[in-house]
This record gives structure tokens, C-alpha cells and sequence, in this order.
């Protein structure tokens, strides 16, 4: 009943959404749209990557320069011009609240793409990859798109029926029900508690917050986005103490970037979700 | 009719072993039955004698009857090999068969092909179709009348091969053919000012409400489609759902109201007036899902391009510049 609420609200903000919500303290209560369908992870990939720096031994007082040869992107360290010291959490920091490529691919070059995946299978989470970092992503887009050019190519419909970026089986990936399993490690493990709170400040207010516009409930979230992807994967917290993950995996029919309606679906069906769960 | 997929290498080998060279000896016997002479045979099949003595003895052996006598000078066929030879002949004609079919099929040129068309696509367009995928392709061309969302639906569970398609939709899934674009106008009551004029502004348009179709059945054009409005300055007073091209007419000469259309016939009781520099388009393409390309579906395609053009739809070309902004995270 409610899955098909989901889908209908998914369907009427014009994208396909597979989404899987948990509450955190009864794992069995949980709701399920094509849950385990695998899906392009795009920036939400940062999160199991900050799984696994703070699985690791680094220092992350430690700082490191990011010179002028660094990743791009429009957000953080991405957007600056010029070179930067900062310290590995605050690196993490950037790489979640404003989804900083830079610093994300900075902390993936530390720490290899290895070193994820071995984290992601300690946690049991098989159909989740990382392959790529964010720069990696940026020039196969660019690469497949040949002839045309991005960004308006990255509207043009035959364009993106051949970026590997938006194939699944080519690129970072998971699923709805593997990221809220990363989602309920993360708050219960008092070493993920700075990841906690980098993705309570994150400061997108469009998807998944959109869906809760209430001052005493608090959202934590990551969002990832790609030509016609819209997701976020985080955690809704209510003041009488209900804890709820939620990850949601959209694509939009149309190609525009600017598609207010398929950021907010995101919230709407997480709330259709965890009202459900409540 | 793609290409087979043969996925267990240790019995596609079982198979060959049995049925081929049954079927290899078979033809070796066939020549020497023929020629009634192991050199002449020998020559006729390009192999030399001493192997084709071998085959003729393992399929004896095979089958465990005599099939010929021979002595210095003369090769013979038994009784046993008289009545082999004919079914013999059958076995290898239906091999010849069977491949010639599975060539066929290999090549797009056997079989059916299920094809989606949109319902307003028009009379013409599907009559014009039917002979211009007739003359690329041999197989049999089954069309069926469903929109774009029950297209998609039909292409993901493989009970259609190929569609026609309206933008926009999932392509992540899907290979597309070229993207066509048709420019579409207004209809007005015949004596609305802006009737007489050469083309209309969407801006012009503020004050009248828009008959467009139902929201559910496309959400994402319907968005479009007002978002285009809204980006030139037509605001609707009213968006009214019209299912069928008579109920949209009918608001429309009621008064108050225009309803797009793409100008191909449009009703003779409505004015018809393009809109100035295209905001509105319909992109149309043959679509069919990712790594199921055949000849067939090659041919619809190509046949589908043909006829729309003829049309007059256009290719697509170019884009408006786009300024993603930073909540698209990948873009700088």
C-alpha cells in the first residue's frame, strides 16, 4: 500500500525511484521499493568513503595541500583557485556538506579505492563498488559524449543513453537497502560520529529535508547527482526518539537540470516511507 | 534473432561431435554413393582419399552395417546402403534447411518484429510505415498503437521489440535512433486577434488558458511543456486535461482557451498559428532496449526517420545554452 503510494509520488514527479527506509532501533520494521535493484551511487559514493577513512589508522588532524592539479567541481575546494592545506577531517567535512569533489578525491587518493571496497565487504555489503572517484566520473562523461560537449550535451537524450557514468554495472554503485545498512553502521559506531555529524550539515535543503519542513525533526543526509540521477541517502530523527534511515535512487524522464519537482519527490517519499515505519 | 548464445562450452562440443560429424559422414557417403568412385569423390568434396576412406569406415562402424562393396576396380552400394542413401539425402536436405532458417534469423531476415507507434503519430505516418519498413526488411512487421508510457513498460518486459517514442523519458536503459523534433503552434478560435497574425508569442498568450494533455498520462512533458510556457512569459489562467484531440478542439472553440498542436492538419474550423522561435517542440525517436539490435529494429528505425521527415520533422539540432547550477554537485 504505501510502496505504492512511493512509486505513484515517484511517477508523478516524472522519474523511476527505488528507495528502502529502516528504522534504526527495529531493523525488521523496514519498506521496500525495488530495494535491491542495483543503482548509480553518484556523490553518495562519499559516504562509504568516509566509512573508511575513519576505519582507517590515519591521523586525520593530518593535513595535506591540494595544488592546482586537484579535482573540480562547483562546491568547496573544487570551485577555489588556489592551492589549500587542510586537515583530513576537514577534507571529510567538505567531501560531505557541500559534496566537494576535490576534497573527496583527495581522501579516495589517500586511502584507494581498496581500501573501500575491502570496508564495504567487512560490512557485508556485496552489491556496493567504488571503481571510480568523482574526477573519474567527470572524464568518462566527457570522453562518451564526444562530439558534443558538456554541459548542454549532458542534456541531449542520445548523449546520455551512452555515458558508462549512468550504467550501473560501469560505475559506482549499490543499492537503496545496502547504503541504509552502511547508514545504521554509521550511527552506531561511536568512530562514524564525525561522519553523523558532517551529513547533519550538509546544506542542500531540496531533497531529502524538503520532505520533513519541521524545526524539531533533524535530517542527516548525502546526496549524488549525475544527468537525470537524483538521490540522497540519510537519517531522519524525531524528538520522541524515533531514528529512521532512508536511501533514495531517482532518475528523471527529462533531461533538464534544473527539475525542482524531482529533488522534492525525494522528501516526499521518504516521509510516505517513515510515516509508514512510525 | 540475436546472435545465439551459447554459454556451456562442454555440450554446444557434445552436440557438434554427435550431430555434425554424423551428418559430415553422412555427406562423404552421399559423394562416394554419387560418384561410385572414392577418387572422384574425394575430389568433389576437395579432400583427399585416404580420410574419406576412414570416414565411409567409422560410419559403417557407427551405424554397424556394410554401406558399400568394394574390390580393386568397382564401388558399389549393399541394400543397406540404398535404403541409407535416401534417408540419408532427407537428413542432410533438412540440415540445409535448418541452417538456411537459422541464417535467416541471423540476419534479421525471418520472424516478426513488435513495434510500438504513439496514437498521434497519425493515419499517415502509419500508412506511410508499413511500406517503408517492407521495403528494408522481409520479417513481419506487427504495430501496435500505445503511448509512451506503455511503450517503455512493453519494452522492458520484451513483449515489444522496438517503440516510438516521445521525449522525454528514462533512456539509461535504451539505445535510441536519430531524435526528431516537430515545432508546434496554437489553435485559436478563428476570430481571436491573434489569428491573423503571422506567428504568436507564448507571451501573447497570457489571459487564455491551455488545453493539454492529461497530466498522468506523461508527467514529465506535461511539467515541460509548462515550464517552456512559463520561461516566455505565458502563464496559464487555467491548464484544462484533454484525452482527445475533438474535447481539446471543443474547449478551444468554446473560447478562452488554445491548445497545441504540430500544424500537420489541424482542424479547418480552428485558426492554426505557429508560435515564434519554436519554444515548444516534440522530440520523437525509435527506441529499443540496450544490446537488442537487429537488423529488423534497424530497419524500423531507419524507416521511422524516413517517414517522419517526410513529414516534415526536423533533426534535432543543437541546444540552448545550459547553466546547470551548483546543487548538480558534478558540473564547474
Amino acid at each position: 500500500m504505501t510502496a505504492a503510494r512511493v512509486r505513484a509520488a515517484f511517477a508523478d514527479a516524472g522519474v523511476t525511484g527505488k528507495l528502502h527506509a529502516v528504522d534504526l532501533d527495529h531493523p525488521d520494521r523496514e519498506l521496500s521499493v525495488g530495494a535491491d535493484d542495483p543503482v548509480v551511487l553518484a556523490s553518495v559514493f562519499k559516504v562509504p568513503l568516509l566509512v573508511a577513512l575513519h576505519h582507517s589508522t590515519h591521523d586525520l588532524t593530518a593535513r595535506i595541500t591540494l595544488d592546482h592539479d586537484r579535482s573540480t567541481g562547483p562546491t568547496g575546494v573544487g570551485g577555489m583557485l588556489d592551492p589549500v592545506t587542510m586537515s583530513l577531517r576537514d577534507l571529510a567535512y567538505l567531501a560531505i556538506t557541500v559534496s566537494d569533489n576535490a576534497a573527496a578525491d583527495a581522501l579516495v587518493d589517500l586511502i584507494g579505492l581498496d581500501d573501500i571496497n575491502h570496508t564495504l565487504d567487512e560490512l557485508h555489503l556485496s552489491h556496493t563498488r567504488i571503481v571510480h572517484r568523482a574526477r573519474d566520473f567527470m572524464r568518462t562523461m566527457a570522453e562518451d559524449a564526444v562530439p558534443a560537449e558538456p554541459p548542454a550535451a549532458l542534456t541531449d537524450p542520445v548523449v546520455l543513453s551512452r555515458l558508462r557514468a549512468l550504467d550501473p554495472t560501469r560505475t559506482n554503485r549499490g543499492t537503496a537497502r545496502d547504503l541504509t545498512t552502511l547508514l545504521r553502521h554509521v550511527w552506531q559506531h561511536e568512530a562514524c560520529a564525525p561522519i553523523r555529524r558532517n551529513m547533519a550539515l550538509q546544506v542542500w535543503p531540496h531533497r531529502l529535508a524538503s520532505g520533513f519542513p519541521f524545526d524539531d525533526v533533524r535530517v542527516a543526509g548525502k546526496t549524488g547527482t549525475l544527468p537525470t540521477i537524483r538521490n540522497e541517502i540519510g537519517v531522519v530523527e524525531y524528538p520522541d526518539g524515533g531514528r529512521y534511515a532512508v536511501a533514495v535512487f531517482t532518475r528523471s524522464a527529462s533531461t533538464a537540470f534544473t527539475l525542482p519537482p524531482a529533488d522534492a519527490v525525494i522528501g516526499t517519499a521518504a516521509r510516505l516511507a517513515i510515516e509508514h515505519l512510525r | 534473432m540475436s546472435k545465439s548464445d551459447i554459454t556451456t562450452p562442454a555440450i554446444s562440443e557434445q552436440l557438434s561431435s554427435l550431430l555434425v560429424d554424423l551428418l559430415r559422414h553422412l555427406r562423404h557417403f552421399l559423394a562416394v554413393a554419387e560418384e561410385l568412385h572414392f577418387g572422384r569423390a574425394a575430389a568433389r568434396l576437395h579432400m583427399s582419399q585416404p580420410p574419406l576412406s576412414q570416414s565411409i569406415q567409422r560410419l559403417e562402424r557407427e551405424l554397424g552395417v556394410r554401406l558399400l562393396d568394394r574390390d580393386a576396380r568397382h564401388v558399389a552400394l549393399t541394400d543397406a546402403g540404398r535404403q541409407i542413401l535416401t534417408e540419408a539425402r532427407g537428413l542432410l536436405a533438412g540440415e540445409d534447411r535448418l541452417r538456411a532458417l537459422a541464417g535467416r534469423f541471423r540476419h534479421g531476415e525471418a520472424g516478426s518484429l513488435r513495434a510500438g507507434v504513439p496514437p498521434d503519430l497519425g493515419g499517415r505516418a502509419v500508412a506511410a510505415l508499413l511500406p517503408a519498413f517492407r521495403h528494408r526488411s522481409p520479417v513481419d512487421l506487427k504495430l501496435r498503437e500505445i503511448g509512451t508510457a506503455e511503450q517503455l513498460r512493453a519494452l522492458a518486459d520484451r513483449s515489444l521489440d522496438v517503440g516510438v517514442l516521445r521525449f522525454p523519458f528514462d533512456v539509461s536503459w535504451l539505445s535510441l535512433g536519430p531524435v526528431l523534433t516537430s515545432p508546434l503552434g496554437v489553435l485559436l478560435p478563428r476570430d481571436h486577434p491573434l489569428a491573423t497574425a503571422p506567428d504568436v508569442r507564448l507571451a501573447d498568450l497570457n489571459g487564455l488558458a491551455l488545453v493539454l494533455f492529461p497530466r498522468t498520462t506523461a508527467p514529465a512533458l506535461h511539467d515541460e511543456v509548462l515550464t517552456t510556457c512559463a520561461r516566455h512569459g505565458y502563464t496559464p489562467t487555467d491548464v484544462h486535461q484533454a484525452g482527445n484531440p475533438e474535447f481539446a478542439l471543443g474547449l478551444v472553440l468554446a473560447g478562452g482557451a488554445v491548445a497545441l498542436h504540430d500544424g500537420i492538419t489541424p482542424p479547418p474550423d480552428a485558426a492554426w498559428r505557429p508560435l515564434r522561435g519554436n519554444p515548444i517542440l516534440w522530440r520523437t525517436s525509435a527506441a529499443w532496449p540496450r544490446g537488442r539490435r537487429t537488423p529488423a529494429v534497424t530497419a524500423f528505425a531507419d524507416a521511422v526517420t524516413e517517414v517522419l521527415t517526410a513529414q516534415g520533422m526536423r533533426h534535432a539540432e543543437g541546444t540552448l545554452p545550459r547553466y546547470p547550477r551548483p546543487a548538480a554537485e558534478y558540473l564547474s
